[in-house]
């Protein structure tokens, strides 16, 4: 009897054991094509999901899983071959990624091309020749199309700052002050370039980066890839571009060193004069000065006779800094009509006053030395711009 | 360069030292000298003019308006908002508040006052005062003109404010005359339009029942030279701007005629004919209608231009295998050869001030109107894109206006405008599509 029991108690555990799992058979039915990755070999299978879609392998895996109650009833299990082709399909989204590297050759590669490039297609010199200015320009202080061109380029303010008619020193705290101030933010110096760029040559500033990855491609794949000879001639247009402004700068140089010398030496020749009262100003002051004035001297509006004009105008100072506005008077004018001489001396006397309505850096000491001073405003370096 | 910089120091001190008695003399004033600048907007301030009668009161914010965006619109100039101003401007007589100015750095102040007296007549008065120098620049000046010529006066002011900071001529008063484009690219409407140089006041001079092409100006402004298909193939035609009548001009027989252009007396038509199938260039006397032949090449001569003396003209040509730019004698004869860069050239426009020459310049698939000057030399391009052509010149010579087509079957033309430094390039508002601007001289 216990035989019996047992016998027919493991049979029935079997039985119920076959049925369920059975039921698994079932689900897979309905995903016909899991019948024809049999007819396709394993690794072709595998290189076409590997080519498609891994995902979906995955989600074809959970679906089962949620049928097995409804199953329990139906008895049309006898397929164990079924039950095979389901362990077959979680091992081939393992295998996959085994399959899939040696095999579709295309996502892979890739980033072992953009390696490669680096180093085999700097060595030309046209690519060398158009690296270096990029770096410098990708700051903010790139020559864009800003509305301010000055010789110092100013970086974009940023967007919550305050680029205001009224110019605002930061507060700061006084000890003897009574009354509390409130905070208050610097006024941002507005955005500017330090050249004029006009969209024919933003396009080409930006040519490198374009053009630079289909270069590499072709070489060092040599696949059949085409388009290899159109990229190459683009590069070539921008060392042409580059070379102007480079002699221009060393030229730009020379005349400010010899300028410099002028200035010391002559500095030197003022030192011996009887001026009643300090020392002679140092260059660094009158370099502060000079680049003082320059900020406020705005060419933008000249017309081109008039930026061909270089004009001397004198001032008188006061002892606090700043200029005497009645002053100011046109000393002399070379390169233009009278009408452009007016336009450029009005540009020039608009520069002092502006810049000197808080006063001018100067030492106070040295007050007989720049109590009157004569300014040549030229405007040659403004034209190329 | 050190070692320049030290000899010279050297030098020049001992040098200095010799003289000590001419450096004493000089017991004068510190010298410095001043070479870089900045280039930025310069901001100017136009609050509202005064309205001297109550009638006049609209009118005179719309005024101040138009100035303001004038002289904005010249990339130039910088408003200063009339929320930054310190003290209103009540009246056009009373002192001006320099310092209240200052103080919000305007450099620039146009005030101005607006009466209608009773014809209805407007007048509008302003002064423009340099703030930081706390003086006036200039008198002040008086326009009178009907009430639907407000825009004008407006534009006349803004003319003389430009004028006096910039020291060159305005350009504001002044009309364009395009062609108007309607439906899709291959079933496109085009008649001839006239606008103020801001797209105001848009008049349309023909019906679309024909193509019309390149209208131009006479120099005064009067008359307008356009190409039409009306009879079939392109006959050049002239018409009258305030009757907007107009008549075929007798070019030399020939199948085609067009891209004509007056010459700076009015009196002369120089146009393109093709004949045999070779296109050269003739010259037209208007009142006798008789035609010269100026160019003998196997090649197509097109596009000419007269320089502003009359006494030459600038062509596009393809007779060294691509289109090309060439100078020759008003009345013919030898050509030389003035675009050398890569690319094809064409559509070149003499400047008003005789300096520049604009063009069309195509190049690596891509457009670009350019500058240069007369012997060709300092080509700037000044655009990029997938269609720019057709360049005008303002006229004061100092901005540029063109067509520039989008691409696709969707694409439009439309006009754009931009500074001859590069800078404030900006669409132009015209209602519709547009293309082939020609701008007129300033209107009187």
């Amino acid at each position: 009897m216990h035989a019996g029991h047992v016998i027919s108690g493991s049979g029935h555990a079997l039985l119920i054991g076959w049925l369920l799992f059975g039921s698994f058979s079932i689900p897979p039915e309905p995903a016909v094509e899991v019948t024809n990755v049999a007819l396709v070999s394993n690794e072709e299978y595998a290189a076409m999901l590997a080519a498609q879609e891994p995902p979906g392998a995955a989600t074809e895996v959970e679906a089962p899983e949620a049928p097995e109650a409804d199953q329990a009833g139906t008895p049309e299990v006898s397929d164990m071959q079924d039950a095979q082709p389901e362990q077959a399909e979680p091992e081939v989204t393992e295998t996959t990624e085994q399959d899939a590297a040696p095999e579709a050759p295309v996502p892979v590669p890739e980033p072992q091309e953009v390696t490669d490039t680096a180093p085999e297609i700097a060595p030309p010199s046209e690519d060398i020749a158009a690296l270096p200015p990029e770096p410098r320009p990708e700051p903010d202080a790139a020559p864009q199309d800003v509305p301010r061109v000055a010789p110092q380029p100013v970086a974009r303010p940023e967007p919550d700052v305050k680029v205001d008619e009224q110019v605002q020193q930061p507060a700061e705290q006084s000890e003897d002050a009574e009354v509390e101030q409130e905070e208050q933010e610097a006024t941002a110096p507005e955005e500017a370039t330090t050249e004029i760029v006009t969209e024919a040559e933003e396009e080409k500033s930006l040519a490198p980066s374009v053009s630079k990855r289909p270069q590499a491609r072709p070489e060092v794949r040599q696949a059949a890839v085409e388009p290899e000879p159109e990229p190459e001639p683009e590069p070539k247009p921008e060392p042409e571009a580059q070379p102007d402004p480079k002699p221009e700068a060393p030229k730009q140089d020379e005349p400010d060193a010899v300028a410099a010398a002028l200035e010391k030496a002559l500095g030197g020749g003022e030192s011996e004069t009887p001026a009643p009262s300090g020392p002679p100003l140092t260059s660094g002051e009158k370099d502060a000065l000079r680049v003082a004035v320059s900020s406020c001297w705005n060419t933008g509006s000249l017309s081109s006779d008039a930026l061909r004009v270089t004009v001397v105008v004198s001032v008188s100072m006061q002892e606090d800094g700043r200029p005497n506005g009645n002053s100011i008077r046109m000393v002399s004018s070379s390169g233009g009509s009278d009408a452009a001489a007016r336009q450029a001396f009005e540009a020039a006397r608009r520069a002092i006053i502006r810049c000197g309505a808080s006063g001018y850096d100067l030492p106070r000491e040295k007050y007989g030395q720049w109590r009157d001073i004569e300014m040549t405003f030229n405007p040659e370096n403004m034209r190329i711009k | 360069m050190r070692h320049v910089t030290q000899l010279a120091t050297a030098a020049l001190t001992a040098l200095a030292m010799l003289l000590p008695l001419g450096a004493t003399a000089q017991d004068g004033p510190l010298r410095i000298e001043i070479t870089e600048g900045v280039i930025e907007p310069l901001p100017v301030a136009v609050p509202n003019f005064v309205p001297e009668t109550p009638a006049a009161t609209e009118m005179a914010s719309q005024i101040a308006r138009v100035v303001t965006e004038d002289l904005v619109g010249t990339g130039l100039f910088r408003e200063v908002p009339a929320s930054a101003y310190i003290s209103p401007v009540t009246s056009f007589s009373a002192p001006v508040q320099y310092a209240d100015w200052k103080a919000i750095n305007a450099q620039a102040l146009v005030t101005g006052a607006v009466s209608k007296d009773a014809n209805g007549r407007i007048n509008v008065k302003f002064r423009l005062y340099d703030v930081f120098a706390g003086q006036e620049m200039g008198d002040g000046l008086q326009f009178s003109g009907t009430e639907a010529g407000w825009r004008r006066m407006a534009h006349k002011v803004a003319d003389a404010v430009y004028s006096r900071i910039t020291g060159e001529g305005g350009y504001f008063d002044s009309r364009v005359v395009y062609v108007a484009e309607t439906g899709p690219k291959d079933d496109r409407r085009k008649r001839l339009a006239i606008m103020d140089y801001d797209g105001a006041n848009t008049q349309y001079l023909t019906d679309s029942a024909s193509i019309v092409l390149a209208p131009r100006f006479s120099p005064t402004g009067d008359r307008v030279l356009y190409t039409s298909y009306e009879t079939g193939s392109p006959r050049i035609f002239v018409l009258d701007v305030a009757s907007v009548g107009r008549r075929e001009l007798p070019t030399a027989g020939g199948n085609m005629a067009f891209s004509p252009r007056f010459g700076p007396n009015g009196q002369q038509v120089v146009y393109s004919m093709e004949q045999g199938g070779n296109t050269d260039l003739y010259s037209m006397d208007v009142n006798s209608g008789q035609s010269t032949r100026l160019t003998q090449a196997p090649s197509i001569e097109t596009a000419p231009s007269f320089s502003p003396d009359g006494s030459q003209i600038v062509f596009e040509s393809d007779r060294s295998g691509s289109p090309q730019l060439y100078i020759m004698p008003a009345s013919g004869g030898e050509a030389r050869r003035i675009s050398f860069g890569q690319g094809r050239y064409g559509t070149p426009v003499w400047s008003p001030r005789g300096d520049l020459i604009a063009f069309t310049k195509q190049n690596k698939g891509r457009f670009h109107i350019g500058v240069m000057r007369t012997d060709g030399s300092e080509e700037r391009l000044l655009t990029a894109s997938f269609l720019d052509e057709g360049p005008t010149w303002s006229p004061n010579g100092r901005v540029i206006m063109f067509t520039r087509e989008t691409q696709g079957a969707q694409g439009q033309s439309s006009l754009y405008s931009v500074d001859i430094s590069g800078r404030n390039l900006k669409p132009v508002r015209t209602d519709g599509g547009a293309s082939d601007p020609a701008w007129s001289p300033l209107q009187r």
